[in-house]
């Protein structure tokens, strides 16, 4: 080596940065320079579907596969697999797409009814573990098919401009008060109640068939699984014929679900005597009936604006006692009967004593009747043990031993009291 | 001698505190101690924080000693060697520990399905490089970065408040396991011992001495905070998250359309660990230099052998990693934390009876 | 006592100069007195010297004597006595020698003059309100245009020349008693250990002054403007004049300094601070924007938002190049186009711009070679590299290294490699100046004059980290 080399190499050893710099040229630019990118070769899942099929499960991807288009438009085509086991179903759906799929714009995880009689968190585990489905991936249940559920959800972007998630996130924020993740789903699945509570929406078939859509509407579909082969092979039964006549109904249901299993189905109606108590859920129709005035009798419905509630929970006799008291802020919507509408409409926004009374008489129906269901399936999802566990720690605890420890608190609800007292004002 | 500023000094204390606590700590801690981990937490932070005032004591007496040399005068060089030995341990072990709880992360956040290689080529010579260059033009760096970093930080944590949270249900796990969780994450803590090696590096004269209290407090809050705001938020399921700061940033249901801001808490942890490493990895390199009679480049090409050997051979990987953190790491973490400011102690009362004799 | 001889002096002067094509000389004789002026006659003015020089001779009636003729008969400002081996020397700075046969004492006379500029604003620092002039080539009117605006008896302003055979003229100008004396100093060891045989511009003493030659880092200012160098005179800067460059240097250098516009002093300091920000951002943009939107696409589609995602999956697909490829294609046909667009004349100019930017970019598009978002980035980043032209050099080839980073590694590559230039740049101070001051380390008294900006009368301190003699602006 001569004198001059040696001195360039000194010069080079001086400066580390180059050394790493030529390394990272050598071993990661080729690699850099073949590599096509997460964004050309992954099949972006933007939601998923599991199924039951007889003794295997069917797990459906709504998957955005890049076409190569000006419109930037979502195009998305659901593709399925089976296995005995949802990542099995998954691979097999991989190997159907021919790319691997990337689950981190997963907005939503909709799962069969039927999965529900057992215990769903086995079906569900695998998305638990997947660190890079995002943990407010939306969680709902459907009554059919969660595959055709998916096909139905492309109609809502072609008819209405509407996703799936969307529907959802208006149902969370509007009727259950609640968020309806998978992490929802585990923090109750693995508190002490042991119970949790999610959306539930249906796929029904068309009371009307509307030609010009059925002709677009509809996924393209393709299936791949064991049964075809590793190859998938492609069985591309056209989602056109499955879906034709069908839609979502969102009907703003939502599934009690206790130790991972299904045990209610609660309608609006339900859920807002649950959501009485959450001061957060506004907006709710309360119906009164027999209203007299002026010798004639009218229907009145009436929409909380606000709310307040406040709390506090004693322990007499031993027996847990629920107190609430509920200060609700309504306002007139809607009058039945027949009637001079401007006169009247005037004149009944003021709260009478007897409006009042049926009001209270009418939330306490509502509440009584939601809370029954939530007794009947000890499934305490809003937190009525806690609060008396933070309220009074020892009585609390004393009273646990006494019906048989830890294991049951979940039952803790049944021996519940509840008293409501509910104050009305003119909003 | 090239010195830093009593704000880098507490800089550099910050992120010290921040070390191990703000991915993996929460959940682990959870798992004994659910949602009371936070006064865990608080006890272990006081104990720490009693070595703030100690250290600064030490630091006015022997204003610009190496503390090597302070240890040697006092307790002789065969002692002083014997804690410089625990401190290189203490200090490679650290630096394992962030590393591959961040590396964990990114691999399940970033890199889906890269390796490790990617990580290592990346940091190590921006490591090695902060090594060389030494603690002011990396602690400069530090300085520079810093309010970015904190203000991703308090991004991830405000953000959870968009969330449904509710109070974390306290004082349900009983002293035994209180104590058993103190033990057990003990190694996550001792922050302050980097600065008694760095204690002929601050110049106390630039900045007043009250901003290391300063720092050292909004650091623990903060951390406090994020501990809150962790089982505020997952309740039951705190022990499923394994990234607390990041899984702060993830919204609820109502916001899922927005979009993602991963990207914040990615990049804060990013230059967290980045500066962490540099931190503890200086500190090993510092520690080996006082002990052997070898030059700079030397510790360095140490630090890195040891360093994959370790995260290879030894550790291999981040399950066993962890595990062993809390199997035999604690013992070299009380040790370390608490050991060496009694010995401090100890040093400066004698000091003072010496002082009164005379 | 001997004399000289005239026409042997002469002589020997022009076989000196080689009998250059523009050396020239005069006789003038009276009587037994004889006087020869040695001149170049391409740099002294002309007209000058007969009206100055040779007219009072002739009309002059006694005779002559050495001190008559210099201090009643020649009409000159500059008249210097020189000695005999000077003479070279003093013709070619444009002067002329007098040498007579009565006297053993030369004069040298200045009467140099070349064609020069008028000062002019430079077309790099243009200002929308503010003084307009800039620096020229010559030495002198530059040092005017800096003494009309400090009527100090502290500025010095020492000439010092640098360079064998063009012996240009390099001059030190400070503040005395405000400038760093160590600075000072060491400036004047440097330039005094350049051995080169030419100097034609400050670029040619620029790696000489710097602290680390070679590095990639700009570690010396310039500036073309005599308003912003009076104002980094204040600040306790030095600057250094060299003959024949319009380009100023100033030391010592700080980053910050480039973030800076003399606009900025003119205008509002709440709009100035806005605009620095952007500045800043610009900056971030054209350092990193390519190299992130390359680790996005290679490495993280996961934080890519939905709808962000889906324009880039389906833009690039059927694409021929990978993503790394096709940012490096964009890249180098931008700097190809920006190289051609600053060489040709401006007429063509608008051609080439029609060819870049219509057939290259939307043709390519259209025939899906490239795609729009990748276009669209790294033109961002060569848009935004344009907020600190003075930094454009520099940061042209950080983006290339932050793509290879962004490409091969993904974000963390990106942090590290930043981490790792900051570190850098923290270790090397030049002239014992923090490079990233005053925010790291944190100055809190130069903050004033940093990203966001106080009004000018709150800056009653000179910037600290350039530890000025005096701290005071008073």
């Amino acid at each position: 080596m001569d004198k001059s080399m040696k001195r360039r190499v000194r010069v080079i050893l001086k400066s580390p940065m180059i050394i790493v710099f030529i390394i990272i040229l050598l071993f990661f630019t080729p690699y850099a320079i073949y590599s096509p990118g997460e964004s050309r070769n992954k099949g972006v899942v933007t939601a998923i579907g599991i199924d039951k099929i007889e003794d295997e499960l069917e797990v459906s991807l709504l998957t955005f596969i890049p076409t190569a288009n000006q419109s930037y438009q979502e195009k998305s085509s659901v593709i399925s697999g089976k296995g005995d086991s949802v990542a099995e179903a998954v691979y097999n759906a991989q190997i159907a797409m021919g790319r691997t799929i990337g689950l981190a714009h997963a907005k939503t995880t909709i799962v069969n009814e039927a999965l529900l009689e057992e215990d769903i968190t086995s079906t569900v585990d695998y998305l638990s573990r997947v660190a890079s489905l995002p943990e407010n991936t939306v969680f709902v249940c459907t009554n059919k098919s969660a595959k055709e559920m998916l096909q139905q959800s492309q109609n809502l972007v072609n008819d209405l401009g509407l996703k799936l998630e969307q529907i959802i996130a208006y149902n969370a924020n509007n009727l259950y008060v609640t968020d309806t993740s998978l992490e929802a789903f585990y923090k109750g699945y693995y508190s002490h109640v042991k119970s949790s509570i999610i959306g539930y929406l249906e796929v029904e078939d068309d009371l009307y068939i509307n030609e010009d859509n059925a002709e677009v509407s509809g996924a393209e579909s393709v299936s791949g699984g064991q049964s075809e082969g590793l190859q998938g092979s492609s069985n591309s039964s056209s989602g056109n014929g499955d879906a034709k006549g069908k839609h979502i109904v969102n009907q703003g249901q939502a599934m009690l679900i206790k130790e991972g299993k299904k045990v209610a189905i609660l309608d609006v109606e339900q859920l807002n005597g649950i959501n009485l108590l959450n001061p957060k859920s506004i907006n709710q129709i309360i119906e009164i009936d027999g209203v007299e005035k002026e010798g004639e009798v009218y229907s009145m419905q009436f929409r909380i604006k606000n709310k307040k509630v406040l709390i506090s929970t004693t322990f007499e006799n031993g027996y847990p006692i629920y107190m609430a008291q509920l200060i609700l802020g309504v306002k007139l919507v809607e009058v039945g009967g027949e009637h001079d509408e401007l006169r009247l409409n005037t004149e009944f926004s003021e709260i009478t004593d007897e409006i009042s009374a049926k009001i209270e008489r009418a939330v306490k129906q509502q509440f009584t009747s939601s809370i029954n269901i939530l007794k009947e399936n000890n499934t305490d999802v809003i937190g009525i043990g806690r609060k008396f566990f933070q309220d009074d720690r020892k009585s609390f605890k004393k009273f646990i031993d006494d019906i048989g420890g830890i294991e049951n608190a979940d039952k803790f609800i049944n021996y519940v009291t509840f008293k409501l007292n509910i104050v009305t004002q003119s909003d | 001698m090239k010195k830093i500023s009593i704000n880098q000094c507490g800089i550099l204390m910050v992120l010290c505190i921040f070390a191990n606590k703000i991915l993996l700590m929460p959940s682990l801690m959870y798992h004994q101690t659910s949602a009371d981990s936070i006064f865990v937490l608080l006890v272990l932070f006081l104990l720490d924080f009693i070595m703030l005032p100690i250290f600064i004591k030490l630091k006015k007496v022997y204003k610009d000693d190496k503390f090597y040399d302070v240890l040697k005068a006092k307790i002789g060089v065969f002692f002083t060697k014997l804690i410089y030995i625990a401190l290189l341990i203490f200090f490679m072990f650290k630096c394992l520990l962030v590393f591959s709880i961040t590396y964990v992360y990114f691999k399940q956040q970033i890199y889906q399905e890269e390796f490790i290689f990617l990580a290592l080529i990346a940091f190590l010579p921006v490591i090695n490089h902060a090594i060389f260059v030494g603690v002011r033009s990396f602690s400069r760096t530090i300085e520079l970065f810093f309010w970015i970093v904190i203000a991703g930080f308090i991004f991830c944590l405000v953000i959870s408040l968009f969330t449904p949270i509710s109070m974390p249900l306290f004082f349900t796990s009983n002293s035994s396991e209180f104590f058993s969780s103190m033990y057990n994450h003990v190694f996550a803590f001792g922050d302050f011992i980097f600065f008694f090696l760095i204690m002929d590096r601050i110049d106390f004269n630039k900045g007043k001495t009250k901003n290391l209290y300063f720092y050292s407090l909004f650091a623990m809050f903060l951390v406090l905070i994020l501990f809150f705001l962790f089982y505020a938020k997952y309740q039951s399921t705190a022990f499923m998250h394994n990234n607390a700061l990041a899984d702060l940033l993830v919204f609820s249901v109502q916001f899922n359309a927005i979009g993602r801001l991963d990207i914040i808490a990615m990049l804060t942890i990013m230059f967290i660990t980045l500066f962490q490493i540099e931190i503890f990895s200086y500190a090993f390199c510092d520690c080996f230099m006082s002990i052997f009679p070898l030059n700079k480049t030397f510790s360095v090409v140490i630090f890195d052998i040891l360093f994959l050997l370790l995260y290879y051979v030894f550790i291999g990987k981040y399950e066993t990693m962890v595990a062993s953190s809390l199997f035999w790491l604690p013992y070299l973490a009380v040790f370390v934390n608490y050991l060496i400011p009694i010995i401090v102690i100890f040093l400066l009362l004698r000091l003072k009876n010496n002082i009164n004799d005379s | 006592m001997s004399y000289f001889n005239v026409e042997q002096e002469v002589k020997k002067v022009k076989t000196t100069l080689n009998e250059c094509v523009d050396f020239s000389y005069r006789y003038y004789k009276k009587d037994k007195q004889k006087l020869a002026f040695i001149f170049l006659k391409s740099i002294i003015d002309s007209q000058l010297f007969s009206s100055a020089l040779y007219f009072p001779l002739q009309t002059y009636e006694g005779e002559f004597s050495f001190d008559i003729l210099k201090n009643d008969l020649i009409k000159c400002v500059d008249i210097k006595e020189v000695k005999k081996e000077e003479i070279v020397d003093e013709v070619l700075d444009g002067r002329v020698i007098l040498l007579t046969n009565f006297s053993d004492r030369i004069l040298s006379i200045d009467l140099l003059k070349f064609p020069t500029r008028i000062p002019s604003e430079p077309p790099t620092s243009p200002v929308i309100q503010g003084p307009r002039e800039g620096f020229v080539e010559d030495l002198q009117t530059n040092v005017t245009l800096i003494r009309r605006r400090i009527k100090s008896q502290d500025l010095v302003m020492d000439v010092v020349r640098v360079g064998t055979k063009t012996q240009t003229k390099v001059c030190i100008t400070y503040l005395k008693g405000i400038a760093n004396k160590k600075i000072v100093k060491e400036i004047r060891q440097k330039l005094s250990k350049i051995e080169i045989d030419g100097v034609l511009d400050s670029y040619n003493i620029l790696y000489c002054l710097e602290k680390r030659p070679g590095s990639l880092f700009k570690q010396i200012g310039n500036t073309e403007k005599p308003d912003i160098v009076v104002s980094k005179l204040l600040e306790g800067k030095v600057a250094i004049i060299v003959d024949n460059s319009p380009i100023v240097l100033t030391i010592p250098f700080i980053f910050i300094e480039d973030l800076q516009n003399s606009n900025d002093y003119y205008t509002n300091h709440h709009y100035s601070s806005f605009v620095r920000i952007i500045r800043l951002l610009g900056l971030l943009i054209a350092l990193i924007a390519p190299g992130f939107y390359l680790a996005l696409q290679l490495f993280h589609y996961n934080i890519l938002p939905l709808n962000f995602l889906i324009t880039i999956a389906d833009t690039t697909q059927g694409l021929p190049f990978t993503p790394f490829l096709e940012i490096l294609f964009i890249f180098l046909l931008f700097q190809v186009l920006y190289e051609v667009s600053l060489r040709l004349p401006s007429y063509l100019g608008l051609a080439t711009s029609v060819v870049g930017a219509l057939i290259l970019g939307d043709t390519g598009v259209k025939a899906g070679l490239i795609s729009p978002p990748g276009v669209i980035i790294v033109a961002l980043s060569k848009i935004a590299l344009y907020t600190i032209p003075e930094q454009a050099p520099q940061i042209t080839v950080l983006q290339l290294v932050f793509i290879v980073l962004g490409g091969s590694l993904g974000l963390i590559g990106i942090v590290s490699g930043m981490v790792y230039i900051v570190n850098y740049l923290n270790d090397f101070d030049s002239f014992s100046t923090p490079y990233l001051a005053p925010y790291s380390p944190r100055i809190n008294q130069d903050l004033k004059d940093a990203i966001l900006m106080n009004p000018s009368f709150s800056m009653k301190h000179r910037p600290q980290s350039f530890s000025p003699e005096k701290k005071e602006r008073t």
